[in-house]
């Protein structure tokens, strides 16, 4: 009898426990429009790129299946293999490039605007204005700024006497691609002021009151301080830009189109992509290699994340 | 709480469901359409139901003259309307693949030539049109810009284009010099111009297919016409031949005569050039007729056909077909589109699109009304070669013809000498090209 009072007990405390599982399990429903958004826009195409890599394709028609060929052909017949490592290579001097022209200039006008200067909001709002423009737009701007012929930049130099450093700048190979970093440096400046701007105003000023008091130099406290506790912020900038410059595109595409002159000295992997999936006004489409480069860039671009965050991890650790 | 969680369960399955039947719904107008011959009255009733038909076009600037082409059709059929949707040429094959693969948006489509239009129909995202009225009296030859592998036809020639050199009659006047039909002229003509502060050939060089229109202009100064662009199809000789090297000297040879900086200077800067006056010459299709005229109303222009390998010889036009429009076979309403593509194959549609562009139009019987297309009508019947390199080497991936016309840019940068021009096209033929005996 007390054994059959005990179950009687128990019973009810069951089935409740029952009902606020299945409640839990309702929640996840909430969660399925977002979901299925997320598997149809962002898996599916990651999962369909994978999968054409591996097919021959004559035009828009799916052939055979040929496993790792276009993979093979891609590194090792020309001209696809040179164009390849030289689009790889740019994008390399774009990473340092703008690591150079964007974060360092950043990082020093944040210093400038945490520091106890007037007007500090008047020049986030500057700095921040050319991101509220497309890229694309910026991209047309540059191209009548910088056009050889009629354009600002050349007329101004020319203006003041310096007509010896006009130049065609997007048309001279060996400052057509620094000219775009630039650009894009430009682009993309008021926004990592930002970021750096949060990560200097979270140190504590007591620290540098402290280390005053100690006798820190200003460098000092830069090099020991400031630059080791916006590591966050730095770490953060330091990604996105890696990511940013192994996916540009757009400006590239907008001021030297997809054959990203001249002569591709300004082509990256993500022009060289294009033309591969979708060719030129004249065809010449191949949706294997295409999709083929797409998954050789989605690996390396998230491998070196990966070892980037690792990197910056440790470091942070180690602090 | 639980009535809540039912509700909200029902409401997201209702959503799924909605969506899995509007799927079904947009696939049962294909059916019906295959249905039709069984249903003729209610298809009758259907035809008269308001239709509209988009059409895909990398022509923007050919906008207005469509408005007035579609205006027409429309009279004739009523119960159509046809949407003229325009998009950047260098886009447009992007965006066009896009539509196609996903089966939306597009019904009449305008289609690259040759081989272009070889691989959307072999994709069979085309309606073959072989017995659409009209079609059979297009000459073969322009047929050939719009066939599949399986010899079908897929499109309407739309046009036929000449390469041509534009010049400034008055600025040849003024200065006394005659219009060149041979290279040595062409070179001495160019050295006067230059003399007297006028850029001799308006030539942009950042968008690189410039460079090959202007290749097939000047090239057959020394490799001469049709007899040797034969040996090349049939393999007798190749792009590496001592002839179509010279070719390529030629071209950088006329680089002192181009504007400064050219290689980063846009068409539509030459263009400008051309049309203020400030150039004498201009290297483009035919098509560019309509934008200076637009541009400069008043201004004196003639155009000189490909240049002559001697003094009196051979001087042929370069033409080539222009594209044409063909039925994607995802269109909803594939009767309709057949409709406006026998108007696109009528002789009234050739003749206004002829007079109101400017343009040699492909359907037979159409009389050019413009003085300057009649004179490149005159020309062709004359002596004509193939854009040889659009026609005969665009296929590969990259095409050939990208392939040389990009090596062409480096070789104006440097980067690349003449011999490696003609091995780098030789060698992107070599991947896909067979020789037609």
């Amino acid at each position: 009898m007390p054994v059959l009072e005990k179950t009687t007990e128990i019973q009810p405390k069951t089935s409740k426990r029952k009902r606020t599982n299945w409640k839990k399990h309702l929640v996840h429903l909430f969660l399925l429009p977002a979901l299925l958004f997320y598997v149809w826009f962002q898996v599916y195409p990651i999962f369909s790129a994978f999968l054409n890599s591996f097919f021959e394709w004559n035009g828009l028609r799916r052939g055979e299946f040929i496993g790792l060929g276009n993979f093979v052909r891609l590194f090792t017949e020309a001209p696809f293999e040179e164009t390849f490592y030289r689009a790889l290579g740019h994008n390399v001097i774009f990473f340092i490039g703008t690591v150079l022209a964007k974060l360092i200039v950043a990082f020093l006008l944040a210093l400038l605007i945490n520091s106890k200067i007037r007007g500090k909001e008047f020049f986030k709002t500057v700095l921040f204005l050319p991101k509220l423009l497309s890229v694309i737009v910026v991209g047309f701007l540059f191209s009548l700024i910088l056009n050889p012929t009629y354009g600002a930049l050349n007329t101004f130099l020319r203006f003041i006497g310096l007509e010896e450093l006009a130049r065609p700048w997007l048309g001279d190979p060996n400052t057509a691609l620094y000219t775009i970093i630039l650009v894009n440096g430009w682009y993309g400046l008021g926004f990592a002021v930002l970021i750096f701007l949060a990560g200097l105003q979270a140190i504590p000023s007591e620290i540098y009151d402290a280390a005053k008091m100690d006798g820190a130099s200003g460098f000092t406290m830069l090099m020991k301080m400031t630059i080791p506790l916006a590591m966050p912020s730095i770490m953060v900038m330091t990604i996105l830009t890696f990511i940013g410059a192994f996916e540009t595109f757009e400006l590239i595409f907008a001021m030297q189109g997809s054959q990203a002159g001249p002569y591709f000295s300004t082509d990256v992997l993500a022009t060289f992509f294009y033309r591969l999936a979708f060719g030129s006004v004249d065809g010449g489409e191949s949706i294997g290699l295409g999709s083929a480069l797409a998954v050789v860039l989605f690996l390396m671009i998230s491998s070196a994340t990966a070892i980037l965050l690792f990197f910056f991890k440790r470091k942070e650790y180690e602090q | 709480m639980r009535r809540v969680g039912i509700w909200l369960f029902s409401a997201v399955l209702m959503l799924i469901l909605s969506a899995c039947s509007s799927n079904t719904s947009t696939s049962a107008p294909g059916e019906q359409n295959a249905a039709q011959p069984q249903q003729q009255p209610a298809a009758e009733e259907a035809k008269k139901e308001p239709v509209e038909l988009v059409m895909y076009s990398w022509r923007p600037e050919d906008k207005d003259a469509y408005g007035k082409f579609i205006t027409e059709f429309e009279k004739q059929h009523e119960h159509i309307k046809v949407k003229f949707r325009s998009f950047k040429s260098t886009e447009y094959n992007t965006i066009l693949t896009n539509s196609l693969t996903s089966g939306t948006g597009v019904d009449i489509v305008q289609l690259r030539p040759y081989s272009g239009a070889t691989s959307i129909a072999d994709a069979g995202y085309l309606l073959p049109i072989d017995d659409a009225k009209g079609v059979k009296d297009i000459p073969q030859s322009y047929l050939d810009a719009a066939r599949g592998s399986d010899n079908k036809v897929y499109g309407v020639p739309l046009s036929i284009n000449s390469a041509v050199i534009f010049y400034n009659k008055q600025l040849f006047e003024e200065n006394n010099l005659q219009p060149p039909t041979t290279w040595d002229e062409l070179l001495q003509v160019s050295q006067a111009l230059q003399q007297k502060g006028i850029v001799p050939i308006a030539q942009a060089g950042k968008a690189a297919y410039l460079l090959s229109i202007a290749h097939s202009v000047l090239g057959p100064s020394a490799y001469g016409g049709e007899e040797y662009v034969q040996k090349l199809i049939s393999g007798e000789i190749n792009l590496t031949d001592a002839a179509f090297k010279e070719s390529i000297k030629r071209m950088k040879d006329l680089e002192p005569y181009f504007p400064p900086d050219f290689i980063a200077i846009d068409d539509k800067d030459a263009q400008a050039l051309f049309y203020t006056g400030k150039a004498a010459m201009y290297i483009n299709g035919s098509y560019r007729l309509e934008t200076f005229e637009k541009q400069n109303p008043g201004m004196p222009i003639d155009i000189l056909p490909a240049l002559a390998k001697e003094k009196g010889g051979e001087t042929p036009m370069i033409n080539w077909v222009d594209g044409s429009y063909g039925i994607a076979k995802a269109t909803k309403h594939p009767e309709e589109a057949k409709l406006f593509i026998e108007f696109l194959a009528s002789k009234e549609f050739g003749q206004m699109f002829s007079d109101d562009l400017n343009r040699l139009s492909a359907i037979p019987g159409v009389t050019p009304k413009h003085p300057l297309v009649q004179k490149m009508t005159q020309l062709s019947e004359k002596s004509m070669t193939s854009y040889m390199m659009l026609v005969h080497f665009g296929e590969g991936t990259p095409t050939t013809k990208t392939t040389f016309e990009d090596s062409l840019q480096g070789l104006y940068i440097n980067k690349l000498t003449v011999d490696q021009v003609a091995e780098a096209a030789q060698a992107s033929a070599d991947k896909w090209f067979k020789p037609k005996k």
